[in-house]
């Protein structure tokens, strides 16, 4: 739960950075309320503009304006905020209504709004800024009927231009009810909005949903119908980073849970390239999963995944973990165990912890058959603090030997356990097929990169411009680059 | 409706007497007739309404299905057990916030853990146990089934036959039972692997077979050698694998290579 609640707040923290200096610079600093009210009226004429222009970057500016004017927004500011809207619409006496109970609250100095009618995504905006405000005032019960409202008036509309709206609006409703912890009484709402956003080729409402409906599911450890959403739901192609980063990231879980390591390393893996250097707390819940699948894996992650700036803190229970497996020593690891018992309850790691018990007694086992040639059974026992029979310690051996952990043979009647002698391995074909899978592995690289160098034909003939239009093409293109790169950066 | 519920009431009265004296015609019978009571209660997965009865009504549904579950387990019916188990499932995983625990809650889950062992169905059992509350992990039922999990993960094959003489309920015995014919070929797998040689009266006890012909006929079947009383492991050709030139596999990966350098080229 903390995971997405540190990534808004990342969110917040991010923003200001970018947009600060130029809303600085057009609104006067000397009142904080009004230049709030500035900034959200500015982001609604960006939304119109977005509208009329049909680009829906600025929608994107627009939402990354209110992340920014998020925090100065008071009581008063939401109060004029609505009186902007007509009279008709809903959205103006809702927010009103839901600000009674201010005890600050003074009566709005704005002129009312004289409009007959503003767009639909303008409106759908106003609950948005309603909703975000409820929800970090830690006013739960007053965001939940403003997002129910919200949902209501957004299944009324059907057009394009109001997508990336109503997919920050589902967010603030899913979170919501997360904070009231009543998330599985939206699990209807949110796929009957997913079945329509996939109908509507909604391609962020889809992926937004997707991705709540998962976080839905596991937070009640649904692992089993999560999986089932997951596999039988087509995700679109073009795909916001973040969202992407984030079904990653559930998917791991899904299959760390379900035994598929590999696949679950690599998803987390992904999730956390993926993610932004600010989603602090993303990034925290991504690495201690991927600490604890890549243990699974037998594979032991370098110390410096753990001393990252800002992390190591939150980190130091996998750490500790990660020694114990790494040196075998069983007593180490149900220390680290039980010491951080209740940080793994709420990690939700604790059962995936209780399977590396097997892979602390195979790396133990590994580094006793490099060290002796002939060792009995008895003091395998001991080295590796196991409890049990020496025909426990025998069989745990054996199989070890059958899993190919160890190479070693057993003598049952002396109760000793022989190393064997490694091989030549060049007798073998070892390095032949190590040596294709590294060919194999250059020959895709290489027909990759011709495959992302080719042109479709034709494609040259336009180029055919006079100087003139060309300057003016390059400078809308450095405009574009300019403008992606900073959306890029301020989303999250 | 209330009627409906006072009769489904006393047919689960007749039930439980039939399932103590452990009359297995007759608790099929009654549990027929509830089955069909049971479509007729609105409140009742999937429908979950919220009608006056509500909390009677889900109470005695779940315990109809409780039954059924360990009817299975006595007619030694897995495929049964699977079937029933997952329609008793959601009244344990949606109506926690409803109606009180059953008492029966941890036993049935920790046969149905023990039974996705015993299918070897492990990823199953981990999402399963993920689904139980963390608190309940301490109760001898579950506990008993993950101890399992470990035991057969660490290849502790005694202490999972051990397990047979401290079952927390005597319906754990079906499962565990079956339990041992995948212990035995486990055993005999390691054994291939990890020893030379075996003594017949060894692989006797390890193995759990009763008489030494058991014992060779195991052997016949795995393919084993029988001299002076012990058991050879054949160790299947090593020596041959560093002189066979996998030929086949060499040319298409030659010719693979061939393809693709005429397309760099």
């Amino acid at each position: 739960m903390a995971r997405e609640v540190e990534m808004a707040d990342a969110e917040k923290d991010a923003a200001p950075s970018a947009t600060a200096p130029a809303t600085a610079a057009t609104v006067q600093p000397e009142d904080p309320e009004k230049a709030a009210l500035a900034d959200l009226t500015g982001a609604v004429s960006l939304i119109e503009r977005s509208v009329e222009q049909k680009e829906p970057r600025f929608v994107t500016r627009a939402l990354r304006q209110t992340a920014a004017a998020k925090k100065k927004i008071t009581p008063k500011v939401l109060r004029n905020f609505a009186h902007t809207f007509p009279k008709q619409l809903e959205v103006g006496s809702v927010l009103t209504q839901a600000l009674q109970s201010e005890p600050s609250s003074t009566q709005a100095d704005g002129v009312p709004s004289t409009k007959d009618s503003v767009l639909p995504e303008v409106e759908i905006y106003g609950y948005l800024v309603g909703l975000v405000f409820f929800i970090d005032q830690k006013k739960i019960d007053v965001a939940k009927t403003v997002a129910n409202l919200a949902i209501k008036r957004i299944q009324t509309y059907n057009r394009r231009t109001l997508d990336s709206i109503a997919a920050r609006v589902y967010f603030y409703f899913s979170l919501a009810y997360e904070r009231s912890n009543e998330l599985n009484t939206i699990r209807a709402t949110l796929l009957g909005l997913h079945r329509t956003a996939t109908l509507r080729h909604d391609e962020i409402g889809q992926e937004t949903l997707l991705n709540l409906l998962l976080r839905n599911y596991l937070h009640y450890n649904l692992y089993e119908q999560a999986e089932k959403l997951r596999a039988k739901t087509q995700r679109p192609e073009t795909s916001s980073n973040q969202q992407l980063s984030r079904y990653l990231y559930y998917q791991g879980r899904i299959q760390a849970i379900q035994l598929e390591y590999t696949d679950a390393k690599e998803c987390l893996l992904q999730a956390l390239r993926k993610a932004p250097q600010s989603a602090k707390g993303f990034r925290i819940a991504c690495t201690k999963w991927a600490t604890i699948v890549r243990l699974l894996l037998g594979e032991i992650p370098e110390r410096t995944t753990f001393i990252q700036p800002g992390l190591r803190e939150a980190l130091k229970p996998y750490f500790e973990l990660t020694n114990a497996v790494r040196i075998g020593n069983l007593e180490l690891f149900h220390d680290a165990a039980e010491k951080y018992g209740a940080v793994f309850q709420t990690d939700k790691t604790s059962n995936l912890i209780v399977r590396l018990r097997h892979n602390v007694i195979r790396t133990g086992l590994r580094r006793i058959n490099l060290s002796y040639s002939r060792i009995s059974l008895k003091d395998v026992g001991l080295k590796l603090g196991l409890e049990g029979t020496v025909e426990d310690i025998e069989s745990i051996v054996t199989k070890a030997i059958r899993d190919g952990g160890i190479d070693a043979t057993v003598d049952h009647a002396k109760g000793f356990v022989q190393s064997k002698e490694t091989g030549d391995i060049y007798s073998t074909v070892e390095p032949q097929s190590a040596f294709h899978s590294r060919i194999s592995f250059c020959l895709n690289t290489h027909n990759e990169a011709v495959k992302a160098m080719r042109y479709p034909p034709g494609s040259h003939k336009g180029d055919l411009e006079t100087e003139e239009k060309r300057r003016e093409r390059q400078q809308q293109e450095q405009d574009l680059a300019k403008q992606l790169a900073e959306d890029d950066e301020d989303e999250f | 409706m209330e009627r409906g519920l006072a009769e489904a009431g006393k047919l689960l009265q007749g039930l439980r007497s039939s399932f103590q004296s452990g009359d297995v015609a007759s608790c099929q019978q009654h549990l027929g007739q509830l089955k069909i009571r049971m479509t007729q209660f609105p409140a009742l997965p999937p429908l979950f309404q919220k009608t006056p009865t509500q909390k009677e009504e889900l109470s005695l549904g779940r315990e109809v299905l409780e039954y059924a579950v360990l009817l299975t387990v006595k007619k030694e019916d897995e495929a049964g057990f699977e079937r029933q188990f997952l329609q008793l499932k959601p009244y344990y995983v949606d109506t926690r916030n409803s109606i009180p625990p059953s008492s029966r809650e941890q036993l049935i889950t920790g046969l149905n853990l023990l039974r996705l062992l015993v299918q070897n169905r492990i990823s199953e059992f981990h999402t399963e146990l993920e689904l139980i509350p963390s608190a309940q992990h301490s109760s001898p039922f579950i506990r008993y089934a993950i101890e399992l999990e470990q035991s057969l993960m660490e290849g502790a094959y005694q202490k999972v036959l051990n397990s047979r003489t401290n079952l927390p309920d005597q319906s754990y015995a079906f499962f565990v039972n079956l339990l041992l014919d995948t212990v035995r070929d486990e055993i005999a797998g390691c054994s291939e692997k990890a020893y030379d040689f075996l003594s017949l009266a060894e692989a006797k006890k390890m193995m759990l077979l009763k008489t030494d012909q058991e014992v060779a006929d195991f052997a016949g079947m795995r393919d084993w050698d029988i001299k002076n009383g012990s058991i050879y492991f054949r160790k299947i050709n090593e020596e041959a694998i560093s002189k066979d030139i996998p030929s086949h596999q060499l040319i298409t990966q030659t010719l693979g290579y061939a393809r693709e350098l005429e397309r760099i080229v």
